[in-house]
């Protein structure tokens, strides 16, 4: 017989293709858009960087070398007096600025004495911004008059420096991702194991009946739980509690890993045990016939077998820790801080964005340069722990 | 010659249903004894209750005795892993455990707690020798199990049970899973093994049980219809029912 109704197939077909082109289109410009947006900003000094800048007034030493032999490219300028080289720049935010490019090893500038103490030695550094330096009886040079002027004021043989005002720049996010690492590593360390076993006890240990399948049906509703009520949950329970056993005093990064934790437990079961139930039931047979006892079979036969799914879980948590932020704000702060203390609050790189999202005005560049970050993290992740499957099946070892 | 393992009386239900109905039978040392039957017929069943992985089956229920050299292997105190150790079984489709060729031969007694490495090496040589399996992989003991062919698989999971040195090897249709030629490798095997072991072997094949063994117990809706030697058992039955199944009458 034939089939008329061909209209609505060709419709049907079209809604398929359609859907599908608009998901593909809509990850993909969200991909375009922070890279555009964020690929001028990303750079080496921004993952190094301290996220607040430092301001330094210090004087110079005597110095009994008077020339330097240096080479200076077109845009930037020597001071063959100091062992300097300036260029004309521009900071985050876009204003102009002069940055040091190069300080001699023997330069004065790299035994500069901090005024505030008066003998605590600063040295300029390639990176940092020169800001102001002032002379006996000379007008000071600025940095509006441009790094050129202030080059050949420098040179001039006849001006004694009296006093130089440089800075360290911020904006930097290194603070950020040393936290993300530490989240990343302390809660896998307190999720993994106790996912896993309990993955184990569901699977291998439970006896079937009502109580197992309550917790299961427990467990498994947390999936769906909003993590800004695990947020909650970590504010009430692990600050304090942290606060009790540590020397926290406030919300610190132990308990947002420890309410990180509890987000990814779920998961982690949930994929651990659908890893452990694919495991053929002949090996598990073939291991008690060969006279080992339960636990041997889970541990050596059973549990190995798992390890690819387990190694998703990993993965699967390693992105849900690093995208976290509403559960973050609260137990972890949304402090940017540049030294990073487990006992102290700091930012992961998400809440980092939303901290630079809530600024007036919000700092979307930067945003977007963080994303590109948190994009590659997960890109490598993901593309290391599908290797090391990969070779695990080939192995034959799973 | 006492028999290694006696069952008297056996009884077992999964649930209601009654599986084995008063079975009993005796197993002869050194001997290879073939359990033959169609489909559902219990004779996996029996075999299993002799290693007691029947036990792992919710809603398993057996009465009746089953003495292991004199002893009742089917009381609830009995030592459960000390009968597997000297009960060994080999599967009806290969197992190999996902490890190297070394470690799943040496999983055994590595469980019981061996951990020395010439010790291990030496019983990984012997099982794979008597498993006549030795020749194909000595030279890849570290590659993975899952490359071997199916045959060769099959005769990996007897050397992994041998090197437990049991007394008895269970066998639950072998070679189902094998094509002839590696069929054959096996019922070899079989032939040279049953000088160290007892062999009790669950087949579908009349010409697999009429080849190897030397008793055959033919199993029909839960009972042993007829026991005795293969000879007699193929020659001249005393049932009916015997002769209709191997004739391949039904089955």
């Amino acid at each position: 017989m034939r089939n008329k109704t061909r209209l609505s197939d060709i419709l049907l077909n079209g809604f398929v293709y359609l859907a599908t082109s608009l998901s593909v289109l809509a990850l993909g410009l969200i991909f375009f858009y922070v890279f555009t947006e964020g690929k001028d900003l990303l750079s080496l000094d921004l993952i190094r960087g301290n996220y607040h800048s430092r301001n330094y007034v210090a004087t110079l030493p005597q110095s009994s070398n008077d020339s330097f032999n240096l080479q200076p490219t077109e845009q930037t300028f020597a001071i063959e007096r100091f062992g300097l080289i300036l260029e004309q720049s521009e900071n985050l935010a876009g204003d102009s600025v002069i940055r040091v490019v190069y300080v001699a090893d023997d330069s004065p500038f790299s035994q500069l004495v901090l005024q505030e103490t008066g003998n605590e030695v600063v040295s300029l550094k390639e990176g940092m911004i020169m800001m102001r330096i002032a002379y006996e009886n000379h007008p000071t040079s600025l940095t509006s008059r441009g790094a050129a002027a202030m080059a050949a004021d420098l040179n001039d043989p006849d001006r004694v420096v009296r006093e130089v005002m440089f800075a360290q720049v911020g904006g930097g996010i290194r603070g950020s991702i040393i936290t993300t690492v530490y989240l990343i590593g302390l809660t896998l360390m307190m999720a993994l194991p106790l996912g896993v076993l309990s993955a184990i006890f569901f699977n291998e240990f439970a006896p079937r009946n009502m109580i197992t399948k309550t917790m299961r049906t427990f467990t498994e509703t947390l999936t769906g739980v909003p993590s800004i009520i695990f947020g909650l949950l970590g504010i009430t329970v692990f600050v304090p509690l942290t606060i009790r056993i540590t020397p926290a005093s406030g919300s610190n990064l132990i308990a947002g890993a420890m309410t990180l934790a509890v987000i990814l437990l779920p998961t982690i079961i949930r994929t651990t045990e659908e890893a452990l139930k694919v495991v053929p039931a002949d090996h598990r047979f073939a291991s008690l016939a060969l006279g080992a006892n339960k636990t041997q079979t889970v541990f050596k036969v059973v549990l190995p077998q798992a390890i690819p799914g387990i190694l998703t879980a990993t993965f699967l948590g390693i992105g849900r820790i690093i995208g976290e932020s509403a559960a973050l704000i609260f137990v972890l702060g949304a402090a940017i801080k540049d030294s990073v203390n487990i006992y102290q609050p700091s930012t992961s790189l998400a809440v980092h964005i939303w901290a630079m999202m809530t600024d007036e005005p919000a700092n979307v560049a930067l945003s977007s340069t963080i994303a590109i970050i948190i994009l590659m993290i997960v890109l490598v992740m993901n593309l290391s722990i599908k290797g090391v499957v990969s070779l695990m099946i080939k192995k034959g070892r799973a | 010659m006492e028999p290694i393992i006696k069952v008297e009386n056996l009884d077992l239900y999964y649930d209601k249903f009654q599986a084995l109905k008063k079975i009993s039978l005796e197993i002869h040392q050194n001997k290879v004894t073939a359990l033959i039957g169609p489909s559902g017929c219990g004779k996996s069943t029996f075999l299993r209750c002799l290693n007691r992985m029947n036990d792992l089956i919710e809603g398993m229920r057996m009465d009746g005795t089953i003495l292991f050299h004199g002893e009742h292997s089917e009381s609830s105190t009995y030592d459960v892993i000390g009968l597997r150790k000297k009960v060994g079984m080999v599967f009806q489709r290969p197992n190999p455990f996902p490890m190297s060729i070394f470690d799943n031969v040496a999983f055994g007694p590595r469980q019981q707690g061996e951990k020395n490495k010439q010790v291990l090496k030496e019983i990984v040589e012997k099982s794979l020798k008597q498993a006549a399996l030795w020749d194909e992989v000595s030279d890849r003991l570290s590659e993975s199990a899952t490359k071997l062919s199916g045959g060769q698989q099959q005769r990996l999971c007897i050397a992994r049970a041998i090197a437990m040195e049991p007394e008895v090897i269970l066998m639950d249709e072998p070679t189902s899973a094998l094509d002839p030629l590696a069929t054959q490798r096996i019922e070899d095997l079989i032939e040279e093994l049953k000088k160290n072991y007892t062999i009790i072997i669950v087949t579908h094949s009349m010409q697999q049980a009429a080849r190897i063994s030397d008793k055959t117990a033919f199993f029909l809706m839960g009972e042993v219809i007829e026991y005795g030697s293969t000879a007699d058992i193929f020659a001249n039955p005393n049932d009916k029912r015997t002769e209709d199944y191997i004739t391949g009458r039904f089955g």
